[in-house]
C-alpha cells in the first residue's frame, strides 16, 4: 500500500458534524481532511485539489444538487464525491455519488465506504463507456418503469447494488432521468415501445 | 475579496458589448435600447430600477462562479426580482419552449415513426412539466411573497419559502438528458442543420435557466427568508 494520504474537503453545515467526522477520518493514517466548508458558497475559494469530497447534499442548493459533480467540479473523475447522509436522503439522489457515508457508520465502516469511493471512481475514469451486459439487463428494467427493489429482487443482488449498476449507467450514457433512459432503451431496440404502453 | 468588474457607474452599453447574454436582463425589464453614454445608475434611476439588483443580475448572468450576497439587496428590490422573473417565464413559455419545440419536431419528422414519436413525446413532456412548474411559481409562489410584503397575509396556510425550496424539482436534468441523446443517439439523417441549431437551442436555454435558478435560490428565497424572520408588518 503506497503510504500516499488521500486529501480529503468536507462540506458540511453542522459543527457538531463536521469535528466528529474530522476527527474520525484524522485518525486513520490513510486519510487527511485538509478543509471543512459550511455550504457549497465558499467553493471557488478553493484552490487545491481533494482526493475526495465529503458533501451532505443539504449544504447545497436543490438546483446544485441535481448537477453535484459540475458544481463540485468533479466531472473529470479524478475526485471521488461521496455524500454525507443523515438517514435523509432518497435512494435515487446517490445515484449522483461515488459513495455515500452515514452518520451510524463505524470508523472503520467509513474507511471502507472511502477507499471504495476511491475505486468506483477510477474505475469509471478508466471505463471505454460501453454498457456491460449487466448493466443493459438493468436498464432494460429501469426503462420498463421497475423500482430498485423490483430489480433486486429480481436479480437477486442488493438494493446498493442496483444503485452502483444505475450510476455507472447514468455516468457512461449521460442520461439521468428515468425517461431519458426510457428514449435511449427504445432508439436502441432494447425494449419495444409496446412494452411501456 | 474578489472584484466583480460590472459596478454602478459601468456604462450600460458595455455591459452588452462585454457579454451579449445581458441583453436579457435590459428586455427582461423593459429597458429601451438607445441610451447612448448612461450608466447603469443613471439608467436605472430612469427605470426605477435598482441599481445594485441590476448590477447582482448581471454578474450572476456573466461569471459562472459568482455568489450574489443577499445583504447587498433588501426587501424593497424583492417585487423587481418577481417582476424580473415573470418577465422570464414569458420568454421562455412564448419564446424560447415554443421555438425549440417547433424545431424538435420538424428534426424528427424525417425518422420513423417509432423515434420520432418517443422523442417527440420526452420533449412534450418536459414542456408541460416546466411550464406546470412555472404556473406553480406565478400562481403560488409569488403571490405568498406579495402578501407578506404588503402584510395582507391570512396567516392560516402555515405556508412558508422553505416549502417552495423543497418543491422547487430540477428542470435542467432532462434537458442535459435530451442534449446527450441528440449527440449520441439519435440515429444519423440526412439534414443535420437542424440538429446542430436544436442542439445549440437546447444550449442556451439550459445555461439561461441555470442563471434563473440562481436568482431564485440565491437572491430571492433567501430575501424572503429574511423577511419571515422579521416581525409582521402590522405587528
Amino acid at each position: 500500500m503506497a503510504k500516499k494520504k488521500y486529501n480529503i474537503l468536507l462540506i458540511e453545515p453542522s459543527e457538531i458534524v463536521a469535528t466528529g467526522v474530522a476527527a474520525i477520518v484524522n485518525k486513520s493514517n490513510e486519510f487527511k481532511l485538509t478543509t471543512i466548508l459550511p455550504d457549497t458558497d465558499y467553493l471557488r475559494q478553493v484552490r487545491t485539489a481533494h482526493d475526495i469530497i465529503i458533501i451532505n447534499p443539504t449544504a447545497a442548493t436543490p438546483v446544485e444538487r441535481q448537477d453535484i459533480r459540475t458544481i463540485l467540479g468533479a466531472e473529470s473523475g479524478t475526485t471521488a464525491i461521496v455524500a454525507l447522509s443523515y438517514d435523509n436522503l432518497h435512494e435515487n439522489e446517490l445515484l449522483r455519488y461515488d459513495g455515500s457515508i452515514g452518520i451510524h457508520d463505524t470508523p472503520e465502516r467509513i474507511y471502507q465506504k472511502l477507499h471504495n469511493a476511491i475505486k468506483e471512481c477510477s474505475e469509471n475514469k478508466n471505463e471505454a463507456g460501453e454498457l456491460s451486459a449487466r448493466e443493459r439487463d438493468i436498464l432494460v428494467s429501469v426503462a420498463k418503469g421497475k423500482t430498485n427493489k423490483e430489480i433486486a429482487d429480481r436479480y437477486n443482488i442488493s438494493i446498493y447494488t442496483v444503485i452502483s449498476h444505475r450510476r455507472n449507467i447514468s455516468r457512461k450514457l449521460g442520461i439521468n432521468s428515468i425517461p431519458g433512459l426510457t428514449v435511449y432503451a427504445i432508439m436502441n431496440k432494447l425494449i419495444d415501445i409496446s412494452d411501456i404502453q | 475579496m474578489k472584484h466583480t468588474p460590472y459596478t454602478s457607474k459601468t456604462k450600460a452599453a458595455d455591459l452588452i458589448t462585454s457579454d451579449f447574454n445581458l441583453l436579457y436582463i435590459f428586455e427582461r425589464f423593459g429597458i429601451k435600447l438607445g441610451f447612448g453614454e448612461a450608466t447603469i445608475e443613471e439608467l436605472c434611476s430612469r427605470y426605477n430600477l435598482s441599481s445594485a439588483l441590476f448590477i447582482t443580475l448581471s454578474n450572476i448572468y456573466s461569471f459562472d462562479d459568482y455568489r450574489p450576497k443577499a445583504d447587498a439587496l433588501g426587501k424593497e428590490e424583492i417585487p423587481q426580482i418577481i417582476s424580473y422573473l415573470r418577465a422570464s417565464h414569458r420568454h421562455y413559455m412564448n419564446s424560447s419552449l415554443p421555438t425549440l419545440h417547433g424545431n424538435i419536431h420538424t428534426m424528427m419528422e424525417e425518422y420513423e415513426e417509432t423515434n420520432r414519436y418517443i422523442l417527440n413525446k420526452f420533449f412534450d413532456d418536459y414542456d408541460n412539466e416546466i411550464k406546470r412548474h412555472f404556473e406553480y411559481e406565478e400562481q403560488c409562489v409569488f403571490p405568498y411573497i406579495e402578501s407578506r410584503l404588503t402584510g395582507n397575509r391570512k396567516d392560516d396556510t402555515g405556508y412558508n419559502i422553505a416549502n417552495f425550496e423543497e418543491s422547487h424539482t430540477n428542470v435542467s436534468e432532462k434537458l442535459n438528458d435530451l442534449k446527450n441523446i441528440i449527440i449520441k443517439y439519435l440515429p444519423d439523417s440526412y439534414t443535420s442543420e437542424i440538429r446542430a441549431t436544436v442542439l445549440r437551442e437546447i444550449f442556451r436555454i439550459e445555461s439561461d435557466l441555470r442563471k434563473h435558478a440562481t436568482v431564485e435560490n440565491r437572491l430571492l428565497i433567501p430575501l424572503v427568508a429574511k423577511l419571515e424572520g422579521e416581525k409582521h408588518p402590522k405587528a
